[in-house]
């Protein structure tokens, strides 16, 4: 046994039992580990915004270097302030607006590209898809297998029309193909989180504790 | 070593047929040379490029290996004239093509390739926009049952019963997130329950300008409801922009506050089972939803309804049933039919003839 | 003016950032360069004390009070405002006017973020684990159909993953690897598919001002 001595790591220790104590239930350490937690990571954004945004992007390059273009976003900024002022209250929705729009838009394309158009391009059956899987002669059949999925499983999101006779029989094999999905992913994620919990253990036992090495 | 000396003797064939071209769908500053390969390319290093604006004075811009046909310049001024030379390379062996024609770079307005997806945009974008229209005239449309939603109301009631808050979380999305945004829509509808049956909302953000419009929103819904009044400000907060620092504060609400139902819809990361999880432990009836794929496993497990992807944008026509975004659904639907027929022509063409298909969809 | 300059500005952003996909020449990269890495990171900043102020009459109002757990409440106004001290005046590593070291013991804001928002964090994650299990336990007493597909795919995929998987037949993980490459992305592909037409749908009510929910209700 050689226990830390070094404060940070009984900090995080104690943080980290606190943290797990929720499992049993809620309870005094539980409250204040989050309530630190939350006061910290907020104190920390303020930093990070001041220092790694406000700052070289805004503040520097405006007063400092007369990059006078930058006093439109500066203005636009102010005005979600407006919020604390009831009359002009309104003036909120004009940063609201310019970041809604920009990313909505922005996400139109980008979607339809990365949803629509290469899904669809990876389940056209083609010789160049069957050889993609480098499974010979199988390749036709999981890409056969693959089509159904994708087609039945688009039916279940058919809503204008109720779910019964031939969409319900494709609907319902859709579902079926989205639960082996999901029950694969949810398989697949199980290791990755055993092994962060084997790594707050290791930090545990090995780092504070000084049991193990 | 007779080869070298022989090469020594004779030299080796320069590239031949340079051509300069502007490197089309750019931002501009670049241009390709093709060539076609030296008669000797088996024996080379390799090629380097030359280049000059007057014609006169060569500069090395470039190396390329052997068995190389093509070489991409992204060092030039747009609106400036080039020539190329390529050379034939073998140790301090130099043969020098002709020079090709002289050549600009210029910046392009419209990247072609990516023609097919605007096309899909236009098209499936124009279909929603019909159906929007249409519905503007009050024409009915049919919706199919979706079973997380029509719990809703047994939720809310339920909370109403008990005496017990509703806990809305949309999730760590932002406001450029649409998952997020359609959660708010949903918000919207939920807050008007809550404000009819005057039961308590608790609605935590992660993201400072969602927390901001869903103020509003809120606000707008008890407004509308006539219950102005009732609307508690501090019902909508926000926490703090972390996602684990905020998966923590929501968690500890879940289990002090107790709320009777949990609507956890929007824009979801691996919080979404420790939220599910919480929720489930306290017997609050849990609603959940989402686009995201990853996360909708652990939903499915730990929620009692679950929307899944699409589901979540049909949800605020289905609850407020308003024409405008049951036609959105009708035209979404039609988009789907599309897609379908599509891929089943596609394969047809793929598999009969030797066109190629797959590049409509690059 | 009070709903339709928000709502022109909506249009004319949300065209912008559908442009900027499809157009290479400089005026446009640069503009949503501009966008991206100035100006919408600008106003998130701004935003922010919008959530602050939020956060802080919260926990005021709940000290105020005294409501239940007011205590606590105290803690995370003490801790922000320490942490935001620290790091607005002694840098983010120190470099600040501020000292942020006594003797050995330092203190600054990346050592705090180290030490207690990186374990914070990987120890709620660290969670999941136990998460996971309790929540395929919530699957298996649910005895739908569903819930046995997902459990019986989830458990050969998990086998299969695992070195175990291999000494119970050697087909397994081929197996697990199958339904991962198969039927699961056949599954996701019609989900993805189905979003992107409800993203779509969502994001040109947004822009053309069909959906303005968002706007809140006072003023035309």
């Amino acid at each position: 046994m050689n226990i830390s001595l070094d404060p940070w790591i009984w900090i995080s220790a104690l943080l980290t039992v606190s943290i797990f104590s929720f499992l049993y239930r809620d309870n005094p350490f539980y409250r204040f580990a989050e309530h630190i937690f939350v006061g910290v990571a907020n104190g920390w954004a303020v930093t990070f915004y001041w220092h790694n945004i406000l700052v070289p992007s805004l503040f520097d390059p405006l007063f400092r270097r007369g990059q006078l273009l930058l006093i439109i976003p500066f203005i636009i900024g102010i005005l979600y302030l407006t919020r604390f002022i009831p009359r002009v209250s309104w003036l909120v929705r004009i940063p609201i607006g310019i970041t809604m729009g920009y990313y909505v838009g922005a996400s139109i394309p980008a979607d339809v590209q990365a949803y629509i158009i290469k899904q669809t391009q990876g389940t056209i059956l083609t010789s160049q898809n069957f050889q993609a899987w480098n499974a010979g002669n199988m390749g036709v059949v999981w890409s056969i297998i693959l089509f159904v999925g994708v087609i039945c499983t688009l039916s279940y999101f058919y809503f204008s029309k109720e779910h019964k006779g031939v969409l319900g029989i494709t609907s319902r094999i859709g579902i079926i193909f989205v639960m082996i999905g999901f029950g694969a992913a949810f398989g697949y994620t199980v290791m990755a989180r055993i092994s962060l919990l084997i790594g707050r253990l290791q930090f545990l036992l090995g780092d504070w504790l000084g049991v193990i090495h | 070593m007779a080869v070298i000396l022989l090469i020594g003797l004779i030299g080796v064939a320069p590239p031949t047929h340079v051509r300069a071209y502007d490197t089309p769908d750019d931002g501009g500053g670049s241009i390709m040379v093709e060539w076609h390969l030296s008669q000797d390319d088996a024996i080379l290093d390799g090629y380097e490029i030359y280049r000059s604006n007057d014609g006169d004075v060569y500069e090395k811009v470039g190396f390329i290996g052997r068995n190389r046909t093509r070489y991409e310049d992204s060092n030039t001024e747009d609106g400036e004239n080039y020539f190329y030379k390529v050379v034939a390379l073998k140790d301090t062996l130099k043969m020098y093509s002709q020079a090709s024609q002289p050549v600009m770079s210029s910046p392009q307005w419209f990247d072609l390739p990516k023609l097919n997806i605007l096309i899909a945009c236009v098209i499936f974008g124009g279909l929603i926009l019909y159906f929007v229209y249409h519905a503007r005239k009050g024409k009915e449309l049919y919706i199919r049952k979706i079973a997380g939603l029509q719990a809703i109301d047994d939720a809310v009631g339920r909370a109403t019963e008990m005496g017990k808050p509703i806990l809305y979380t949309t999730g760590t999305g932002l406001i450029g997130d649409i998952a997020t945004i359609a959660s708010l829509n949903i918000l919207g509808e939920i807050a008007k329950k809550c404000a009819r049956y005057d039961t308590q909302l608790i609605n935590p953000h992660l993201d400072p300008i969602v927390y901001t419009v869903a103020r509003e929103v809120v606000k707008e819904s008890y407004t509308q409801v006539g219950r102005p009044d009732a609307f508690d400000p501090d019902s909508v907060y926000f926490i703090t922009d972390l996602q684990f620092a905020y998966a923590a504060a929501v968690s500890g609400i879940m289990v002090r506050e107790k709320p009777a139902t949990n609507f956890l819809i929007g824009w979801f990361m691996a919080e979404s089972l420790i939220l599910a999880e919480t929720g489930a432990s306290t017997g609050a009836i849990q609603i959940a939803g989402t686009d995201r794929v990853p996360q909708l496993p652990f939903f499915i497990t730990a929620c009692d309804y679950t929307l899944i992807g699409e589901e979540l944008y049909a949800a605020s026509a289905y609850i407020s049933k308003e024409p405008l975004l049951l036609g959105a659904i009708k035209g979404e639907d039609l988009g789907k039919l599309i897609i379908g027929a599509a891929l089943i022509a596609g394969s047809i063409i793929g598999l009969l003839t030797k066109l190629p298909i797959l590049n409509l969809f690059k | 003016m009070k709903k339709g300059l928000p709502l022109i500005l909506v249009f004319i952003c949300g065209i912008l950032g559908i442009i900027q996909y499809f157009a290479p020449h400089p005026v446009v990269q640069d503009t949503d360069n501009f966008f991206r890495n100035n100006l919408l990171k600008i106003l998130a900043a701004f935003a922010l004390v919008l959530g602050l102020g939020s956060l802080l009459k919260v926990h005021m109002d709940k000290i105020k009070r005294k409501r239940e757990n007011w205590q606590y409440s105290w803690v995370l106004i003490i801790v922000f405002i320490i942490t935001s001290i620290i790091g607005l005046f002694g840098g983010v590593t120190g470099e600040g006017p501020l000292p942020t070291r006594i003797g050995s013991f330092s203190f600054d804001n990346q050592t705090i973020y180290d030490n207690v928002i990186v374990p914070l964090g990987s120890t709620m994650f660290a969670l999941l684990a136990f998460f996971m299990a309790s929540a395929a336990y919530r699957a298996f007493r649910a005895r739908s159909t569903e819930a046995t597909l997902l459990l019986a795919s989830a458990f050969i995929v998990m086998l299969g993953v695992l070195p175990l998987g291999d000494r119970i037949s050697p087909h397994l993980p081929s197996f697990a690897q199958w339904i991962m490459d198969v039927p699961n992305v056949a599954g996701q592909r019609g989900i993805l598919i189905g979003v992107a037409f409800g993203i779509l749908a969502t994001a040109l009510k947004i822009i053309l001002g069909i959906e303005r929910s968002w706007l809140g209700g006072g003023g035309e």
